[in-house]
């Protein structure tokens, strides 16, 4: 076992490997508070990359609904009370990792799902924490709630998957943090399933070893956001870099929105991993809940959020969601439009802040016909 | 009829149409790329391009999107042996004139010959406000290139009543001003001279399809005794043409006729359109529909389940309970059996086991007791389907002979909903506007003033049928997990209070 500095946890903690960050990270935003379960980006995996025989059961990306929807079945739940009840005090985490509460003889604390598990893929789809009664309504945090969680692989900064693989089967991408398991070591022992705590590593059985989302790498290599964020109709996502911690840039969309202005929190990282999709937590749903799935600062990152219609810097951000297949590694915010730059600095998108008003001359002259708003 | 999920599978009162009309229907003849229920019930079905496989130019625009859709050539080679649509109709077209010799069947489909339809579409554009300016062919080079076209509307965004409000045009009405009051006389006989409430003409708890108000002097319509029919008759035909105005305090103690019959008819049963589906999807295909709910299993444990996935009727747990019945349960959902499934099921057993609905039960709590909901857009049982289950070693509901892949073992949605007629929406006198130009006529128009709609939505009782575990033994595993509303484990509990972490106040 090494000592590894995790930001996320506010302290050091315990992995069986020398800490090592890759040059920069593949990291993701996905705003929850624009998610409509349409699924789209699960289609849009499924197609592209596990649409073959023995991934009948496997989507390196899913929707869940909170808190009734899981894939597999119970993932969380089962986890979190493996864990026990953990601790925050301020941005410290007090509790044990699952590297830290792991067993004598174990790498990892985990479970290995049963194969019933990866049925109902949308089990809880849309069901509400309380009940509606005649005359409910809405306001501020709700009573009755719900919200959906979209999810890949995390490309952790230290996979629980890649710790616990007996062959080093699995490795981390220096130059991109992806994490990838190599088909020709791997032999299916499938303890990487049941290492993995967000339970995004499948067993094939029909090529008998385990495989899981690649980040959607080729196009990653040609300056391209992956499938799933292409996709995505809500314009949930945004793909790019995070730079090493102490070397944030608040000209890169990914480093302002999670490290600068704390606006989107990692996916349960009481667990340790360091994962790298990081949420916009619903602005809706009660607090407790959200500090369970998103730490100590949800506080912060929604009250940053609805600070974003004043915030020409952080709208433009986030208006820069779902509007080119590029990467984004720097952005502007300037007097009316946000603009995006590759990784050769080239503008790619520009995103106006507010959309534009036209007004058409009611006769037309030229074409000879008059303009109406009703057909 | 063409491409539609589908004109006849999702069409009100689908099982009525099924065995009561179309056995009186001489030919029926489908278009679609896809094999939905249209194409169980027809005569000829014509094999034709999906909209990826278009050879020729297509365009279309609808009221929301501010753009054309325009869908170009594709230089791809077709996957089947498929045509167009427009081929399909040309193609009879031309046999028309080859049998009557009539050359002009074959004339107005010309330029479809001559691979130049772009021709008929600059013309439907050219007589168009919002496109005359768009050049047919020039859009569809910028759709290659996946640059949009935008509509040629007054502003953008649209805003419709922007010329009335800040222009001060006249409102597409008789008198040209906003009419909130109709004195025309069928809309005097109905009591709707004022926009009022009507109960659901079947979706309620009370008195179906009575204007609830108290006594108004604008609202005085011509009542059951003025037809000459007698005010305690509420049978569906009846009451769809009903006037009677009555205060809620009134409505409030009235009960639904089929309730007054049989307790056990309470529930109202909803319909609305699922996010994983619309009128064009093939919901038929695997990993899409193992996302339609929480009943999706693509290895199929459960036999019965008719495909990777199955529809349900969402239902309170409280509700469920009192019915018996678990989460993941089978049951039978049965609206009036005056008119439903179909006419004179009590006579056709044979039929009425094709039609009658049977579904998973699901605990869902977010909406009111009392009220129920089954998503549109799933493929609904036909005589193959069933067939295909009670037959299929696998128990797939797949027509064996044509491959339609049912959602349901038995019956559909449409099982328990059915067709009425709103007499206001089909006066001869209401001045409205035509559908494509700012010419005001009067009467009827197709999508303007027509029976344009049915409701969605009907009462129906709930009886259990089957146990939802594996096979019909035991609970769905689920509910055995702990993990559905109602049977929460404590450990489910705890997670959805939020308690497995503690955050100590007062740090950074």
């Amino acid at each position: 076992m090494s000592k590894v500095g995790n930001w996320q946890l506010g302290r050091e903690m315990e992995f069986p490997y020398e800490g090592a960050r890759p040059a920069r990270q593949i990291a993701y935003v996905f705003d929850t508070n624009k998610c409509i379960a349409c699924q789209t980006c699960s289609i849009a995996c499924k197609t592209t990359w596990t649409s073959g025989k023995g991934q009948e059961h496997v989507f390196y990306n899913n929707v869940e609904s909170k808190p009734y929807g899981f894939f597999p079945h119970g993932w969380d739940v089962h986890l979190l009370e493996k864990l026990g009840t953990g601790r925050w005090s301020g941005g410290t985490y007090e509790g044990k990792t699952v590297f830290e509460a792991a067993a004598p003889n174990e790498r990892v604390l985990g479970y290995a799902p049963d194969e019933a598990d990866y049925a109902s893929p949308n089990l809880g789809e849309d069901v509400i924490a309380g009940t509606i009664e005649r005359g409910a309504f809405f306001q501020g945090i709700h009573r009755a709630w719900m919200f959906y969680l979209a999810r890949i692989c995390n490309h952790c900064t230290y996979p629980a998957c890649l710790a616990a693989c007996p062959r080093k089967a699995i490795y981390k991408r220096p130059e991109d943090g992806i994490v990838l398991i190599d088909q020709s070591r791997c032999r299916g022992y499938r303890e990487c399933l049941k290492a993995c705590p967000y339970k995004k590593v499948f067993y094939n059985a029909i090529t008998r070893v385990s495989e899981k989302c690649i980040g959607c790498y080729p196009l990653i290599e040609r300056g391209e956001q992956p499938q799933c964020v292409q996709t995505c109709i809500g314009k949930i996502r945004l793909q790019g870099f995070l730079s090493p911690p102490g070397s944030e840039r608040a000209d890169n969309p990914l480093d302002y929105l999670v490290r600068i202005r704390k606006v989107a929190l990692p996916l349960y990282p009481q667990f340790g991993t360091e994962p790298n999709v990081y949420y916009v937590p619903p602005l809706h749903v009660p607090r407790d809940f959200l500090a369970q799935a998103f730490g100590p600062g949800v506080e912060e990152a929604a009250a940053a959020y609805r600070s974003a219609p004043t915030d020409r810097e952080l709208l433009g951000a986030l208006l820069l969601f779902g509007n080119t297949p590029r990467i984004l590694h720097r952005f502007r915010a300037e007097a009316e439009e946000a603009i995006g730059y590759d990784a050769e600095d080239r503008e790619v998108v520009r995103v106006p802040y507010t959309e534009p008003f036209f007004a058409r001359e009611f006769f037309d002259r030229k074409n000879d016909v008059y303009r109406h708003n009703v057909t | 009829m063409s491409n539609s999920n589908s004109l006849i599978g999702n069409a009100k009162g689908h099982y009525e149409t099924v065995f009561n009309t179309l056995p009186r229907v001489e030919m029926l003849v489908v278009n679609d790329w896809w094999w939905t229920a249209s194409c169980e019930y027809a005569d000829v079905v014509f094999p034709v391009d999906s909209w990826a496989e278009f050879k020729h130019l297509d365009v279309t625009a609808s009221v929301t999107n501010p753009f054309l859709s325009v869908f170009p050539r594709t230089p791809l080679e077709r996957i089947h042996d498929t045509r167009s649509d427009i081929e399909t109709s040309a193609g009879v077209a031309a046999a028309l004139s080859e049998l009557t010799g009539d050359e002009r069947f074959a004339r107005m489909w010309h330029f479809v010959g001559e691979g130049r339809v772009d021709v008929y579409l600059q013309r439907i554009l050219n007589a168009s406000s919002m496109a005359r300016g768009i050049d047919v062919l020039a859009a569809e080079e910028r759709a290659k290139n996946g640059v949009p076209t935008i509509l040629l509307s007054r502003t953008y965004p649209k805003s419709v009543g922007w010329e009335q409000a800040y222009e001060s045009r006249p409102w597409y009405t008789r008198t040209g001003r906003l009419e909130l009051y109709r004195d025309e006389p069928e809309f005097r006989a109905a009591g709707e001279c004022l926009p009022v409430h009507r109960e659901p003409v079947d979706a309620t708890f009370h008195e179906p399809n009575v204007i609830v108000a108290k006594p108004h002097p604008a609202i005085r319509p011509k009542g059951p005794a003025d037809y000459g029919v007698d005010a305690g008759v509420l049978d569906g035909e009846t009451r769809q043409a009903r006037n009677v105005v009555r205060p809620w305090a009134e409505v409030e103690a009235t009960k639904h006729p089929l309730t007054t019959r049989d307790p056990a008819y309470r529930y109202v049963f909803h319909t609305p359109k699922y996010r994983h589906g619309a009128h064009t999807t093939p919901v038929d295909t695997d990993i899409v529909a193992v996302w339609f709910g929480p009943f999706g299993d693509l290895m199929r444990r459960d036999r019965r389940t008719p495909f990777v996935t199955e529809s349900y009727i969402e239902v309170h747990p409280d509700d469920a309970r009192e019915l018996g019945c678990q989460d993941g349960d089978y049951v039978w959902v049965d609206a009036d059996p005056e008119d439903r499934p179909f006419h004179g099921w009590q006579q056709r057993p044979e039929d009425y086991h094709i039609a009658r609905l049977l579904c998973r039960l699901r605990f869902y709590p977010g909406t009111p007791r009392g009220v129920t909901r089954m998503w549109h857009n799933m493929y609904g049982a036909t005589p193959g389907s069933v067939r295909g289950q009670e037959t299929d070693s696998r128990g797939l509901a797949r027509n064996p002979e044509t491959g339609y892949q049912a959602l349901f073992r038995t019956g559909s949605h449409q099982s328990c909903t059915r067709g009425y007629l709103r007499p206001t929406q089909m006066t001869d006198s209401l001045v409205r506007k035509n559908l494509h130009t700012q010419v005001l006529g009067a009467g009827f128009e197709v999508d303007v003033h027509g029976p344009t709609g049915a409701p969605r939505e009907s009462l129906v009782k709930i009886t259990r049928a089957e146990p939802g575990g594996i096979g019909g033994k035991g609970a769905w595993r689920p509910v055995e997990l702990g993990l559905t509303p109602g049977n929460e484990s404590p450990a489910l509990k705890q997670f959805i209070a939020g308690s497995f972490v503690q955050v100590a106040k007062g740090g950074s």
